[in-house]
């Protein structure tokens, strides 16, 4: 209990944080591989078939029907991404005979989340790749990115690295749905939960704990965070976005913003405040009832029916050209132009292998504790995104994700 | 520096002169951490790197050890005079203002970090991603930037720890037995050996907490100059000598101002040496 507020979950940020460097996370993902197996042979092949034709076909002898309406449209696929890791394939190939057949799609990632210039940490960040697949049927794989900037406390940004993941899955594995659905279903089963959990645990429990609101109404009610998720398929990106973290494509060079920042002055947000009987007050920028400075948010249980928790959900097909997605804190998109991200991400992915710095080879190596499948090219692109925000004085915590999009090169 | 024999003088005269000390070996700590980073940064052949680096280290030793015996005679003398260490009178008043438990707050280590290492990062951040990676703070890397994270967590937890147990010290007063006390005596001016006492017993608790302070200080830095590499420590250890340096002059310059003039026994040229150091 103690584990979700403040002071605590620092430490289980440490410990958790780029994606559960413990080997809980390598054990799931072993589990999900072994799972994996049972897999009718002809569709476990065509993940791994590179040629989109074939592939295409296999899709339609799988029920085509599910597989439109969940992805609400049709796949033409572009070929399997083919981001392994190599250690992964070589821990497969070592597990089994079949492994060669049944490797899945790893994604290459990195991320940085750090303090910064603020003495609270209320960011949190959360990497689950092959969180679920679509359905039984459906061998692809779904990899889960999430940021999530907490304000008033973290623990509302806690509960969302722990738990969104889980939500979404539950959804996604639902029969019938359809990915717009899904995600506004599980943000808003997210923020029920928060909702739920702050009101229900009596604030004698958890007087002991570090929390910084210690869980007592109402500056409980004032504590919410924004949630940025992207899932992340061989053929599609979700991006489902809650409060003013962002998501921005790089395709080829160019920044293509996957979400809109939920600022209360948005023309759109402005109204819809409005029409519910709230005011935005312009008070050290634009605030809902001059308090909160995003439109919509999980959690902020006092600011509802104003701030809501429905996330806008754009759907994207992957193309040849994406070479990597951001999903970041505005600590970072304050001082960081989406063009100047992506440049930034691009030259780092471009450049494979950075040279070490002169006198220090031996700090060349990617020890982040980033998880097995995190990579030194992304890896580096995060931190030097979160060191270029920190260079021009962010003044917020600094949470980036970097994921390499580009097909197999 | 002379010492009077009378005891009250020769208290203020000791304190004011182990702070005159330690900011005169600053500066000449100062002067030797610029001229040796000078040479080892322009020396770049590997041949010269591991002796430089010896070099840079017993530096950053030196003054460590420097910090650590300012620390330790500061110690003795604040154990029979503690409250004057928590609001000295050898500081100018924008110093006191920034005081954290009679020093800096050893968060503000990695402020100054960020500060030194985002000074020339956009500038070399084209040549970063091209390898060239000039410029000692700039290149963080990665491993660094989470160790710092980390470091930085961790020091202000601590220091928020310290900085309760210093409340609950500072309420004290308003309680049992200074407020019983005070609300009994006849006149405030008259000897009271009952406050007396539990004055000193209070101040022990004090000497405590300041104690703790000096030790976080002294933890925090050893463990940032442990995460970078010698060269990277030498440049902090010059920012922060610098930074200090001038926080004083600039403080001193700002009393004058306001009339405030401080007897210092010598006078040091802080400014005229600084702007002379400027590479």
């Amino acid at each position: 209990m103690a584990g979700m507020c403040c002071g605590v979950n620092i430490a289980e940020t440490e410990a958790t944080t780029p994606v559960e460097p413990s080997s809980e996370s390598a054990r799931r993902r072993r589990m999900e591989i072994h799972q994996f197996r049972f897999v009718p042979t002809d569709v476990a092949a065509a993940t791994q078939e590179k040629n989109g034709r074939k592939r295409h076909k296999i899709d339609k002898v799988i029920d085509n029907n599910k597989r439109q309406k969940l992805e609400s449209s049709v796949t033409i696929s572009l070929a399997v991404t083919d981001e392994r890791n190599e250690n992964e394939v070589l821990d497969l190939s070592e597990s089994g005979s079949q492994s060669v057949e049944i490797e899945p799609d790893l994604p290459k990632y990195g991320m940085t989340s750090v303090c910064g210039r603020r003495r609270d940490m209320e960011d949190a960040v959360s990497i689950h790749p092959l969180f679920c697949k679509e359905n039984s049927e459906n061998s692809s794989n779904l990899h889960f990115f999430g940021v999530y900037d907490g304000h008033g406390c973290s623990h509302v940004a806690m509960k969302c690295k722990d738990r969104m993941h889980e939500i979404v899955k539950n959804e996604v594995e639902k029969e019938e749905t359809q990915w717009k659905e899904a995600m506004i279903q599980s943000f808003s089963l997210m923020d029920k939960e928060v909702v739920n959990y702050s009101t229900s645990v009596l604030p004698s429990s958890t007087s002991g704990s570090n929390c910084r609101c210690e869980l007592q109404t109402p500056q409980c009610d004032a504590v919410g965070s924004t949630a940025v998720v992207a899932v992340v398929t061989p053929d599609k990106i979700i991006v489902s976005n809650c409060g003013d973290s962002r998501a921005v494509l790089c395709r080829n060079g160019v920044a293509i913003p996957l979400s809109v920042d939920h600022k209360p002055d948005r023309p759109d947000e402005l109204n819809r405040i409005q029409e519910a009987g709230g005011r935005v007050i312009y008070w050290d920028g634009a605030r809902v009832l001059g308090v909160l400075a995003m439109s919509r948010a999980i959690g902020d249980n006092y600011l509802k029916p104003y701030v809501i928790s429905e996330p806008e959900v754009t759907i994207t097909d992957r193309t040849n050209e994406d070479e990597c997605l951001i999903l970041a804190s505005d600590g970072l998109w304050d001082v960081v132009s989406n063009e100047t991200a992506c440049g930034v991400a691009r030259m780092c992915l471009q450049s494979r292998r950075p040279p070490s710095p002169a006198g220090s080879p031996g700090n060349d190596i990617t020890v982040t504790g980033a998880g097995e499948s995190s990579d030194k090219a992304c890896s580096d692109a995060s931190i030097l995104l979160t060191k270029l925000a920190l260079a021009r004085h962010s003044s917020d915590n600094v949470s980036v994700v970097v994921v390499d999009l580009r097909k197999n090169l | 520096m002379t010492t009077s024999f009378n005891n009250n003088v020769s208290d203020k005269e000791a304190q004011h002169s182990c702070f005159e000390e330690w900011m005169e070996l600053q500066q000449q700590d100062l002067l030797e951490l610029i001229h040796n980073s000078d040479s080892s940064s322009s020396s770049s052949t590997s041949n010269t790197s591991a002796s430089s680096d010896f070099n840079l280290k017993q530096l950053i030793e030196k003054s460590i050890k420097h910090f650590q015996e300012y620390i330790d005679t500061r110690r003795h003398l604040a154990c029979s005079d503690v409250t004057a260490y928590l609001a000295p009178t050898w500081c100018t008043t924008l110093e006191s203002s920034m005081l954290w438990i009679s020093g800096c707050r050893p968060s503000s280590y990695i402020r100054l970090l960020y500060a030194m290492s985002g000074k020339e990062f956009e500038s070399h951040l084209s040549n970063y991603l091209q390898g060239n990676r000039s410029g000692h703070l700039s290149g963080l890397l990665t491993v660094q930037l989470n160790s710092v994270d980390e470091l930085q967590r961790k020091t202000i937890r601590q220091e928020d720890q310290l900085s309760n147990k210093l409340a609950s010290l500072q309420e004290e007063i308003a309680d049992q037995p200074f407020a019983i006390i005070a609300n009994e005596v006849g006149n405030p001016g008259e000897i009271c050996r009952e406050a007396e006492e539990a004055l000193d017993r209070h101040a022990k608790f004090l000497v405590n907490v300041v104690e703790e302070a000096d030790k976080l200080r002294m933890v925090t830095l050893k463990e940032l100059i442990n995460i970078l590499s010698p060269l990277q420590a030498v440049d902090f250890l010059i920012a922060s000598k610098k930074l200090h340096l001038c926080v004083n002059a600039w403080g001193k310059k700002r009393d004058h101002q306001h009339g405030r003039n401080r007897e210092t026994k010598q006078e040091r040229n802080t400014c005229p040496t600084l702007s002379g150091l400027k590479n």
